[in-house]
């Protein structure tokens, strides 16, 4: 394989991926972010600077974990930069109401605000859980956190939102 | 031996766990078990809520652009895209597996708040309005005192449970706006009865231990205005 081939062959593995990988990554910044300006800019931002590192992922089956690592970087610099202001939560929600919307259910379009008004430290460890099955070790990898605390983070997780949705605390025996 | 405190925070953290010691003390412990069920319906709805129409967040832009380059899959992907395709049919066929009966299902959540039935305090207004305003859900003045209100898992879906004060004595109403059914289902188990009749916005369910449930059932039902 010559120069010219292996550029071709480099970018189209790498737009297989962007196409393959890309509305998870848009759904996991947009959770992130609880903004979906700020998704579409660190997810663009991120991908750029995927490509430029491209070579670096030894093994494509780990291409997603790899990304998700970028898009939180990425997503931090974005935060840092910004310098974002303490956010008001219903104004988010009104913000992105028709994402958060969902026709004829009710109890679906509760829980998305309620994730959206769940604190970043246990809602990002629970949306790599349920959304990107994670296990709870490679939460802890993910995020630089002890294994411990991260099942912390999600049983709180879920018990805030159990709270916020007004379900029956515990069983009754 | 695992107890019920070490199960619910083992389980909190990630429902879908199994072992040794988490089946001996499900076995063992039928509100723990239910607690992990209610868990995992929950995950079930989560995983759900956090699914996003991508096409909602998505512009196009310059990514969208570079997979215009592509013209044929690289062989990896196409084995991950047969996994994920093989774990799509395998959740799609564990989800069309047939599920206990909606008269099963009742009856076991009814058993499972066993408490829900013996309050005799009303439910604050405020309190009952929490339970039932984000269905847009309102009860008529036929309805009856609610000593007991809750927002519930039910079949992966929040609904209202709620229990209601009639003369002869208290009933189980739980609000199925995501369950249809065609014509009533009636329930008999273990000295309670039941009817599930089809409403406006899916079903209501209403589960006691009177003879006449049927005229109790009707009232209910009618003072129910179940909104948009």
């Amino acid at each position: 394989m010559n120069g010219d081939e292996r550029g071709t062959d480099r970018q189209q593995r790498f737009a297989t991926l962007c196409e393959t990988l890309r509305p998870d990554l848009l759904r996991f910044a947009f959770w992130l972010g609880r903004d979906r300006q700020l998704a579409e800019d660190v997810v663009q931002e991120a991908l750029l600077r995927a490509w430029k590192s491209f070579d670096a992922l030894a093994e494509e089956g780990k291409a997603k974990s790899w990304l998700l690592t970028i898009v939180r970087r990425e997503f931090a610099r974005s935060f840092e930069r910004k310098r974002h202001e303490l956010t008001d939560l219903d104004a988010l929600v009104a913000a992105e109401a028709d994402v958060l919307a969902a026709e004829d259910d009710a109890g679906l379009a509760e829980m998305r605000e309620a994730l959206f008004r769940l604190d970043d430290e246990y809602r990002e460890p629970l949306m790599l859980q349920v959304m990107m099955g994670y296990s709870t070790q490679e939460i802890a990898d993910q995020m630089g956190l002890q294994r411990g605390a991260v099942l912390t983070r999600l049983f709180r997780a879920r018990a805030h939102l159990r709270q916020e949705l007004g379900i029956t605390s515990e069983p009754s025996s | 031996m695992m107890n019920c405190l070490e199960f619910r925070r083992h389980v909190g953290a990630e429902p879908t766990a199994s072992g040794a010691e988490i089946d001996a003390h499900r076995a063992q412990c039928p509100a723990c078990a239910r607690y992990q069920d209610e868990l995992r319906a929950m995950d079930a709805l989560i995983g759900r809520a956090l699914a996003v129409d991508a096409a909602r967040l998505h512009k196009p832009d310059t990514a969208v652009a570079l997979t215009e380059i592509t013209a044929r899959r690289p062989r990896w992907l196409a084995l991950a895209a047969s996994i994920v395709i093989g774990i799509s049919v395998g959740l799609a066929l564990w989800i069309s597996l047939p599920r206990p009966s909606l008269a099963r299902e009742v009856f076991d959540h009814v058993a499972h708040e066993p408490d829900a039935m013996s309050g005799t305090a009303l439910v604050a207004p405020a309190e009952l309005a929490g339970v039932l305003d984000p269905y847009g859900t309102r009860l008529r003045p036929g309805f009856g005192d609610v000593t007991y209100a809750r927002r519930c898992i039910f079949e992966w879906r929040v609904v209202p449970h709620l229990v209601v004060q009639t003369p002869q004595g208290p009933v189980t109403v739980l609000l199925l706006r995501h369950r249809n059914v065609s014509e009533p289902v009636r329930l008999a188990e273990q000295g309670y009865v039941g009817v599930v009749l089809p409403a406006p916005r899916g079903s209501i369910a209403i589960v006691g231990q009177q003879k006449d449930l049927d005229g109790i059932a009707r009232q209910i039902f009618e003072a129910v205005d179940w909104g948009n």
